[in-house]
C-alpha cells in the first residue's frame, strides 16, 4: 500500500516494442501540431482574438473581410429562373432559431423545401435566441460549413446593430414596396417579418374565471398559477410581457419601470411562479395562466385541441407588439439559396402561411387591401380593438436595459 | 458466509426504487392524455411516427460509441501511468477532466467553431462531425477519469505491471490484456453516462448541424405538449436498452485475469 | 512483496539510460494534445474575453461587475445548491452502492441499477424538471395523494426553492455515486474482512481502518464530481426557475448574457463563466487537500 518515492524510480526495462510506440506517438503529436498550426493557435490567438468578437467598425475588422455581397433584387439576380438555377448550385441552406411552432414556421420550412427539393435544409438550434444567431454569423465568418448561417430571424434591434457590425448583405424582395417603411432598413439590410401582441393563454380546466387584464392577475385567487414563458433577463418574449404590463400600470413605450413594479407585486403575492411555461405546463395544470405572444398562445390552443380548453385573452388596459426581422448574412456560404427564402416569405404564399400561424406580417395592410386574404382566415383571427402600440428601435433598446438589470433587483431579490 | 441479502440492502433498494420510480410514472402518466378524458398511446403514435426519429437514434448511438472508445482510449493509459510513475500529474490531471463541466456547451461550441474556422473542421458537415466527437469526448471526461480511476485504484496496478513485465510483456501488451480487461466494470460505468451524455446533448449537435437524436427531442418538445413526455419515456427506455446491450457485450471481453488471494 | 519483486526487475540495457529521460510524460501526450486542441482554447477565450467590452475595449468592468450583490448571492446559491446536494447524493448514493455490493443484492437487481444508474445520471433538464413538476408540482401526483389523505405541502413547501431543486438534483447526482461507487466496493476484497475479522476486529474497526482508507480517495473524488455536476448544471435549474424569482442558479445568468434576445453584454457572461472555472479550481484544490490528508491518514 505504501508508496515511497523509490518506487516511482521502479525500474522497467524500455523494450524496443516500446521504443517503437514512443517514437511513433511523437511523431504523430508533431504532426497534429503542424497541422493544428495551419488554423490559429492558442498561443497566438491572444492578439488575434480581441479583434474578432468585438467590432464597432461597420467593416469587420477581424481575420476575414466579407465576401462580395449577392445581388441587391430579383433583377440584379437576373429574374427568378437565374436565382433558382444559381440555388441549385449551392444545394443548402442553413436557418437557425426558427422553431416549429412559433408562427407556423413548420409549415412554411415544410412548403419551401418541398418547393425546392434540391436544397437540403440545416435547422440550426431552433430554440435558439437572437444573440446566439448573432453569435453563429461571428464564429462561421469565412467557413463554408453547414453550420453557418445563411438567414437570421432577430427581434428588432438587431437589425440596425448586426448592421453596424457589417454582419449583413442587402436585399430588397421583389414586393419590397410594399413593405411599410417603418418596418424595414432603407438600404435593404433587415426587413421586418411579423408582429404579435401579448396575450394570457389560459387553461379554463384549472382557471374557471378568466382574468381579463392586467388588473385581474392581482386577485388572490390566481395565487401560484401565472408564469412567464420565459426568462425576463434574456428572453424576449418575457421581456415584452414586462413591459406590457408597464403599459397598464402607468408606464409607457418610454417607461418601462412600472412593469417591474408590477411584476414585484405578482410575485410579493405569490401569484407568480417562477418556472417557465411551456404547452406542457399549461395543459397540465402547474401554469394555467402563461403570457406569451398571441401567435404562440394560439398555436397552442389549436394543438391541444381542447384537450384541455384553452382561452387566449389580450388584455385591455394596452399591450405591445413585438416585432422579429429577417436578414441574409454578410458570410452566407449560400447567398442565393438564401434570396431564395426571402422571395417566398415575401410572396403573399408566404405571408399568408405566417398569418395562419396567427401572427401578423409585415405586408398585412397590403395584403387586406388587395382582398387576397381568405374569408376563413380572417374569421379565426383574434377579433379585438384593443389598442397596439409598435416600438420604435430606441425604446425598445431602453426597456430591454431597463427591464434586464432591473428584474434580477426589484422582482428577484429572495434566496431562499 | 452468507449469500443471502441483508434485509437492510432490500429496503434501502426499495425506498430508492421508489423515488426513482415516481417521476417517471407521473411522466408516463401525463403522456397518456393525448386524448382528451382517456387513456391512449397516441402521443406514442406520434412520436414513433416521425420520420427522423429512428435515422436521427442511430445516429447518436453510432456518435456515443465513437465516443467512448476514443475516450477510454485517451483515459485509460493517462490514469495509469499517472498512477504508476507520475503522481504528482494528478492535480493537473484532475483539473483538466473537471473543467469540461463548468464550460457551458453554448460557449464550448462557439469557441471551437471559432478556433477551427477556415480549415476543413468547419467547411463540411464531416469536418463538423469531428468537432462533435472531440467535443463529445471533453465532455465525457469528467465521468470518465473518476471511473477508471476509481476502477485501477481498486486492482493492484503496481504488481500487475511488474508481474507483467517480469514474465517479458511490453506496454502494449500490458495496457490492453492486462489493464483494459481488469478494469472494464469501471470502464463501463464510465462508458454507461457518456452514451447518456450524447444521446441527450443538444446544443453542440444542432450548431454543428448534426443530424443527432438530442436536436430532434428539442424540436419535438418546443412545440407539442403530450409528446414530449412520450418522447422522454421512449427515450429512456431505449437508452436504458442501450446501455443494457453495452453491459452484455463487455461481458464478453476475453482476458479478465481474477486476481484471488492477497497481494 | 513489494520490495521482492523491486529487487527482481533491475534495469537492464537501454532501460538504465532510458530511465534518465522523463519516458513516462511521453504517455500521456495524447492526452494532453487533446485536452489542448478541445478544452484548453474555449476556455482561454472564457478568459480572454471576460476583459472586454461590448464595443471591444479592455476592461476590468465585466470583473468588478460581478461584485453585484445579487451577483454574488447568485454565486452564494450556486456553491450551496451543489455542495448540499454532492452531499446528500454522495451519502445516500454511496448506500445504495452498498446495498448492491456488499449488501448482496442479487446479480440480477444490481446489473438493473447499474444500468438504470447510467441513463439517470443524465436525465435532467427540461424532462426531469417537468417529471418532478407532475409529481411535486401543486396538481402533480405525488401533492394530491397527500392531499387526498389530508396533507397539504403547499404552500410550505414549493418545487421552486432551494430544497425543491434539491430534491430535483439528487435525482442524477445519486446514480453517479452509484456507478463510480460500485467498482470500488468491489475492489474491496471480502478476504481483508475475513482477515480483520479473524483477528478480532468489530465490523466497525474493519470499516475505520482498512475499507473507509482505502475507499477515501474515491468517494472525495466522486463528491468532487458531483460537487462540479451540480455547479455547471444548466438545463435543469432553467427550466425550473428561469423566471428568475427564487434564488438564482449562475448558469442561469451566463444564459442571460450569452444567450438573449435583448442585446446584452457578452463580456459580463464570460466573467460570470471566469468565476465558475475560478470556483471550481477552489473546489478541486480543497479537495485535493482532503485526499492529501486522507492518505496520510491511510498510511500512518
Amino acid at each position: 500500500m505504501t508508496t515511497r518515492k523509490t518506487d516511482m524510480q521502479a525500474t522497467t526495462t524500455v523494450s524496443r516494442r516500446r521504443f517503437l510506440r514512443l517514437s511513433a506517438s511523437a511523431g504523430l503529436s508533431s504532426l497534429i501540431l503542424a497541422a493544428c498550426g495551419t488554423s490559429p493557435e492558442p498561443a497566438a490567438q491572444p492578439t488575434a482574438q480581441p479583434a474578432a468578437p468585438a467590432t464597432s467598425a461597420p467593416a469587420v475588422t477581424g481575420n476575414t473581410s466579407a465576401p462580395a455581397p449577392g445581388p441587391i433584387d430579383l433583377n440584379a439576380a437576373g429574374g427568378m429562373d437565374a436565382l433558382i438555377e444559381a440555388a441549385k448550385k449551392e444545394a443548402e441552406l442553413s436557418t437557425i432559431a426558427l422553431p416549429d411552432s412559433w408562427a407556423n414556421y413548420g409549415e412554411i420550412k415544410k412548403v419551401f423545401f418541398e418547393r425546392y427539393p434540391f436544397l437540403k435544409h440545416n435547422d440550426l438550434n431552433p430554440d435558439g435566441s437572437s444573440a446566439q444567431e448573432i453569435e453563429a454569423i461571428k464564429a462561421n465568418m469565412g467557413n463554408n460549413g453547414p453550420q453557418n448561417p445563411d438567414v437570421i430571424d432577430v427581434g428588432f434591434t438587431w437589425g440596425d446593430t448586426a448592421k453596424a457590425e457589417g454582419l449583413l448583405q442587402p436585399y430588397k424582395v421583389s414586393t419590397w414596396d410594399s413593405i411599410p417603411d417603418s418596418m424595414k432598413d432603407p438600404d435593404g439590410y433587415w426587413y421586418a417579418d411579423y408582429y404579435g401582441v401579448m396575450a394570457f393563454e389560459v387553461n379554463t380546466a384549472v382557471v374557471s374565471n378568466i382574468p381579463q387584464d392586467w388588473s385581474d392577475l392581482l386577485k388572490p385567487e390566481y395565487k401560484g398559477q401565472i408564469a412567464l414563458s420565459g426568462d425576463p433577463t434574456g428572453s424576449g418574449q418575457a421581456i415584452n410581457s414586462v413591459w406590457a404590463a408597464a403599459l397598464a400600470n402607468g408606464g409607457s413605450l418610454d417607461n418601462a419601470e412600472p412593469g417591474l413594479q408590477f411584476f414585484k407585486q405578482l410575485n410579493d403575492m405569490g401569484n407568480l411562479l417562477p418556472v417557465i411555461a411551456k404547452p406542457a405546463t399549461i395543459a397540465q395544470g402547474e401554469t394555467p395562466i402563461t403570457l406569451r405572444w398571441d401567435y404562440n398562445a394560439l398555436a397552442n390552443r389549436d394543438e391541444t385541441a381542447g384537450n384541455p380548453e384553452i382561452a387566449i385573452v389580450i388584455p385591455k388596459s394596452g399591450t405591445l407588439a413585438g416585432v422579429y426581422v429577417q436578414a441574409i448574412s454578410a458570410y452566407a456560404p449560400r447567398p442565393h439559396a438564401a434570396r431564395l427564402w426571402m422571395e417566398f416569405l415575401y410572396s403573399d404564399e408566404g405571408q399568408l402561411l405566417w398569418l395562419k400561424g396567427y401572427a401578423t406580417p409585415a405586408r398585412f395592410d397590403d395584403l387586406k387591401a388587395r382582398n387576397v386574404i381568405p374569408q376563413d382566415l380572417l374569421a379565426k383571427l383574434p377579433q379585438t380593438d384593443v389598442k397596439v402600440s409598435i416600438p420604435t428601435a430606441e425604446q425598445i433598446n431602453k426597456a430591454s436595459d431597463v427591464i434586464t438589470k432591473g428584474w434580477p433587483t426589484i422582482v428577484g431579490t429572495k434566496v431562499e | 458466509m452468507t449469500k443471502r441479502a441483508s434485509p437492510w440492502a432490500w429496503l434501502w433498494f426499495i425506498i430508492t426504487g421508489i423515488y426513482f420510480f415516481v417521476p417517471l410514472f407521473a411522466t408516463a402518466q401525463f403522456s397518456l392524455r393525448a386524448k382528451r378524458d382517456e387513456l391512449s398511446l397516441l402521443a406514442y403514435q406520434n412520436v414513433l411516427n416521425s420520420p427522423a426519429f429512428v435515422s436521427s437514434f442511430m445516429f447518436s448511438f453510432q456518435t456515443a460509441l465513437i465516443t467512448i472508445i476514443v475516450s477510454a482510449l485517451l483515459i485509460v493509459p493517462t490514469v495509469y501511468w499517472v498512477q504508476l510513475r507520475l503522481p504528482r500529474l494528478r492535480p493537473v490531471i484532475e483539473i483538466f477532466t473537471l473543467l469540461p463541466i463548468v464550460v457551458p456547451a453554448v460557449v464550448l461550441v462557439f469557441a471551437l467553431i471559432r478556433s477551427y474556422n477556415r480549415t476543413m473542421l468547419t467547411d463540411s458537415r464531416n469536418g463538423t462531425y469531428v468537432l462533435l466527437i472531440g467535443a463529445y469526448v471533453m465532455l465525457s471526461f469528467p465521468y470518465m477519469y473518476r471511473a477508471v480511476d476509481t476502477g485501477l485504484r481498486a486492482i493492484n496496478v503496481r504488481t500487475l505491471t511488474e508481474a507483467a513485465q517480469s514474465l517479458g510483456a511490453g506496454w502494449f501488451t500490458i495496457l490492453f490484456r492486462i489493464i483494459f480487461p481488469n478494469i472494464y466494470i469501471a470502464l463501463l460505468s464510465g462508458a454507461f453516462v457518456t452514451f447518456a451524455i450524447v444521446m441527450g446533448e443538444f446544443t453542440i449537435a444542432s450548431l454543428l448541424s448534426q443530424p443527432a437524436f438530442g436536436p430532434y427531442m428539442a424540436l419535438l418538445s418546443g412545440s407539442k405538449v403530450y409528446e414530449p413526455s412520450a418522447l422522454a419515456i421512449i427515450s429512456f427506455a431505449l437508452t436504458w436498452a442501450a446501455i443494457g446491450l453495452l453491459q452484455l457485450v463487455g461481458r464478453r471481453l476475453p482476458g479478465r485475469i481474477q486476481l484471488v488471494g492477497g497481494r | 512483496m513489494a520490495k521482492i519483486l523491486r529487487a527482481e526487475s533491475q534495469p537492464t540495457g537501454i532501460g538504465t539510460i532510458a530511465n534518465k529521460v522523463p519516458w513516462a510524460w511521453l504517455g500521456v501526450v495524447p492526452f494532453f494534445l487533446f485536452v489542448m486542441a478541445f478544452l484548453f482554447y474555449p476556455a482561454f477565450s472564457i478568459v480572454v474575453r471576460s476583459f472586454f467590452d461590448q464595443s471591444g475595449n479592455f476592461t476590468f468592468q465585466n470583473i468588478i461587475d460581478l461584485n453585484q450583490p445579487f451577483i454574488r448571492a447568485s454565486y452564494w446559491f450556486t456553491i450551496q445548491l451543489s455542495a448540499v446536494t454532492a452531499l446528500i447524493g454522495g451519502l445516500l448514493g454511496f448506500l445504495l452502492a452498498y446495498a448492491l455490493t456488499l449488501g448482496k443484492l442479487p446479480e440480477g437487481i444490481r446489473s438493473l441499477m447499474l444500468t438504470f444508474s447510467g441513463v439517470a445520471s443524465n436525465f435532467a433538464g427540461v424532462p426531469l424538471a417537468f417529471a418532478f413538476v407532475a409529481t411535486l408540482g401543486q396538481l402533480g401526483v405525488v401533492t394530491q395523494a397527500l392531499r387526498s389523505i389530508g396533507i397539504s405541502i403547499y404552500p410550505t413547501f414549493s418545487l421552486y426553492s432551494f430544497w425543491g431543486l434539491t430534491i430535483t438534483y439528487v435525482y442524477f447526482q445519486i446514480p453517479l455515486m452509484v456507478l463510480i461507487m460500485v467498482p470500488a466496493l468491489d475492489g474491496l476484497r471480502t478476504e481483508w474482512r475475513e482477515a480483520a475479522e479473524s483477528l478480532g476486529a468489530t465490523p466497525l474497526q474493519y470499516w475505520r481502518h482498512i475499507a473507509l482508507p482505502i475507499l477515501l480517495p474515491s468517494i472525495l473524488g466522486t463528491m468532487a464530481l458531483l460537487f462540479g455536476n451540480a455547479f455547471g448544471a444548466h438545463a435543469t435549474a432553467f427550466a425550473l426557475t428561469g423566471g428568475g424569482t427564487k434564488g438564482t442558479v449562475v448558469t442561469l445568468l451566463i444564459g442571460a448574457q450569452l444567450s438573449s434576445d435583448a442585446l446584452s453584454n457578452p463580456g459580463l457572461g464570460n466573467a460570470l463563466a471566469l468565476g465558475m472555472i475560478v470556483i471550481m479550481l477552489i473546489t478541486i484544490g480543497i479537495y485535493s487537500w482532503m485526499r492529501q490528508l486522507a492518505e496520510r491518514w491511510q498510511s500512518g
